[in-house]
């Protein structure tokens, strides 16, 4: 496959996930515009019974229905993603909220922090002294000290409309909190490579011109260190979309607490989980795709290691 | 009697236990452009360095118009001293046009279409008008150092420092760089160059300054310097210049 058609078909998985995905979401919000809340948008039965119609065929003939038996399986699956997709989109739309705001949020103090801990000087050993204290514990164990051991539960309670409508619950508030803390350590010390990786003569030359050093650094220094720091955002946005499960572990029903909470009724545990798996594949692969968008979008020549957007060849 | 533009008052600079300048002293007139010889290692652009504050001093002063500038704050001196660097330094993230403005827009708070105006007016100045819009990476070495002139030049400066502006540049791109260097010194800009280029120096200089080992080993007109150095050590490093970088 050439990499054009590769990319056709990737953006058409895509573009019918989240044609699915928001349609879903929609429907459900707002009290089933297209089918009633929480139900399938197609009947899963009539899918069913083909199954188990042509999987009857397949044993009936023996050896030779064994391809036969595969089609039956097949239509089995397909019937029982349709029955449970609907349980895994409102946990996937949680898992999005926490991976985008977790990842936005954090990056608005990882900036600071790796500036601080390239050109500090008491900032330095702050920056320093956060980074590797939330770098050095599990993320279960912050998010476990920030929900349980902390009152901060109770504060965000108290802020009106958390948990009304579409605003989500304490418990995702106090997970989004975890998740920015935890994705700003690590963005930090992306951003503080990228930032040494900015040749030093740069700021010289902004120095020179009389700007000050804040100014060299914010005007000159970030956005291009921002720019190489791309390929690692991408990374840590793949690595939080899966480490958001952990968010199910202080009650917020994201998208593995969805496959887990299904399984229960049902005790597919595998078929659940796989399917959960495809889910996150497409959300990852969301991710990467929008981040590519991106890097290509605010690409320089010259800048970030990337011929550009001006002098591309694509 | 004025003030001498540039006073440099007895100056000593070390690195940890390396000295670099000890003590230096020369005084530029306005209008003077003054050329910084010397072998690699002699201090020179340390020199270039303290006069605009991007390294401290250990001794001495260094006066811009009768004013100590450590007396001043940094910002503004720097804004009062233009600086052409040997890697040019563009910003690589703004096109030559948003190079120039910056400093325009952020240091002399001027509105963006009048930044934009001088800007453009500055790189017609170099020859650039056509590559207003590209980027560094997008341009030959000659044309880099051109925006990084102009880059320099919007700011009004009273004193253009250049540290070896065509030791980066290929041979053939040396002369562009260096006739827009010319135009600058016979418009009045007082210049103080560090270059190998004999040839600018004998047509452009005011004066010539030889620098070793940290010491101002002597100073004066280009003919003098040229033809009648004073020390064997300047007469012995020149003609070995000279033999590499020629006259024109």
């Amino acid at each position: 496959m050439s990499r054009s058609t590769q990319r056709l078909v990737r953006d058409g998985i895509l573009a019918a996930f989240w044609v699915w995905f928001s349609a879903r979401l929609l429907n459900d919000w707002f009290g089933g515009v297209f089918v009633p809340a929480g139900q399938p948008f197609f009947d899963p039965q009539p899918v069913a019974d083909a199954a188990s119609v042509i999987g009857d065929t397949a044993a009936s003939l023996g050896i030779v229905g064994v391809p036969v038996g595969w089609v039956a399986s097949a239509l089995d699956s397909i019937s029982f993603a349709m029955t449970y997709l609907p349980d895994l989109a409102a946990g996937a739309w949680l898992t999005v909220v926490l991976t985008t705001l977790g990842i936005v949020f954090g990056i608005v103090l990882a900036v600071p922090l790796a500036a601080a801990r390239v050109y500090g000087r008491i900032t330095r050993w702050i920056s320093l002294g956060f980074i590797e204290l939330i770098r050095g514990t599990p993320l279960l164990a912050q998010l476990f000290v920030l929900y349980y051991a902390l009152p901060l539960s109770g504060w965000i309670n108290a802020i009106p409309f958390v948990g009304s409508g579409i605003v989500p619950a304490q418990a995702v508030w106090v997970a989004i909190i975890g998740f920015t803390i935890n994705s700003a350590a690590y963005q930090a010390e992306y951003i503080r490579g990228s930032i040494e990786g900015v040749d030093p003569g740069q700021l010289t030359a902004a120095r020179a011109i009389g700007l000050s050093q804040l100014q060299g650094i914010r005007y000159v220094v970030l956005p291009q260190a921002l720019r190489f720091a791309i390929p690692s955002w991408t990374n840590e946005l793949v690595y939080l979309v899966k480490y958001s499960s952990l968010a199910s572990f202080i009650t917020v029903a994201e998208l593995y607490h969805a496959a887990e909470s299904a399984a229960y009724d049902n005790y597919r545990f595998l078929d659940l989980f796989l399917l959960a798996a495809v889910v996150y594949v497409l959300l990852v692969l969301s991710a990467t795709t929008t981040m590519e968008w991106v890097r290509k979008r605010v690409a320089i020549p010259g800048v970030g290691g990337s011929a550009g957007g001006r002098t591309s060849t694509e | 009697m004025t003030d001498p533009l540039l006073d440099v008052d007895d100056v000593y600079q070390s690195y940890g236990e390396e000295s670099v300048l000890e003590g230096i002293s020369f005084e530029m007139e306005r209008q003077d452009v003054k050329v910084l010889v010397g072998p690699s290692g002699s201090g020179k652009s340390t020199m270039l360095r303290c006069i605009n504050r991007l390294t401290d001093i250990d001794d001495g002063d260094i006066r811009l118009d009768g004013n100590s500038i450590f007396e001043m704050d940094a910002n503004d001196l720097r804004r009062q001293v233009g600086m052409v660097f040997q890697d040019f330094n563009l910003f690589a993230h703004l096109t030559a046009l948003e190079n120039v403005t910056l400093g325009l827009k952020r240091v002399l708070d001027m509105g963006e279409r009048k930044a934009v105006e001088k800007a453009a007016w500055q790189l017609e100045q170099v020859g650039l008008r056509e590559q207003a819009n590209s980027y560094p990476a997008e341009l030959s070495g000659g044309q880099k150092q051109r925006v990084g002139i102009a880059r320099a030049l919007a700011m009004d400066p009273k004193l253009m420092l250049f540290d070896e502006p065509t030791s980066a540049l290929d041979p053939e791109l040396i002369g562009e760089v260096l006739s827009v260097m010319r135009e600058l010194a016979e418009e009045g800009m007082t210049m103080l160059v560090v270059t190998h280029e004999m040839g600018f120096a004998k047509q452009a200089a005011t004066d010539v300054l030889f620098l070793d080992e940290g010491k101002l080993v002597e100073q004066g007109p280009p003919e003098q310097i040229f033809e009648n150095p004073e020390h064997d050590r300047t007469a012995a490093f020149l003609s070995r210049l000279t033999q590499l970088h020629g006259g024109q």
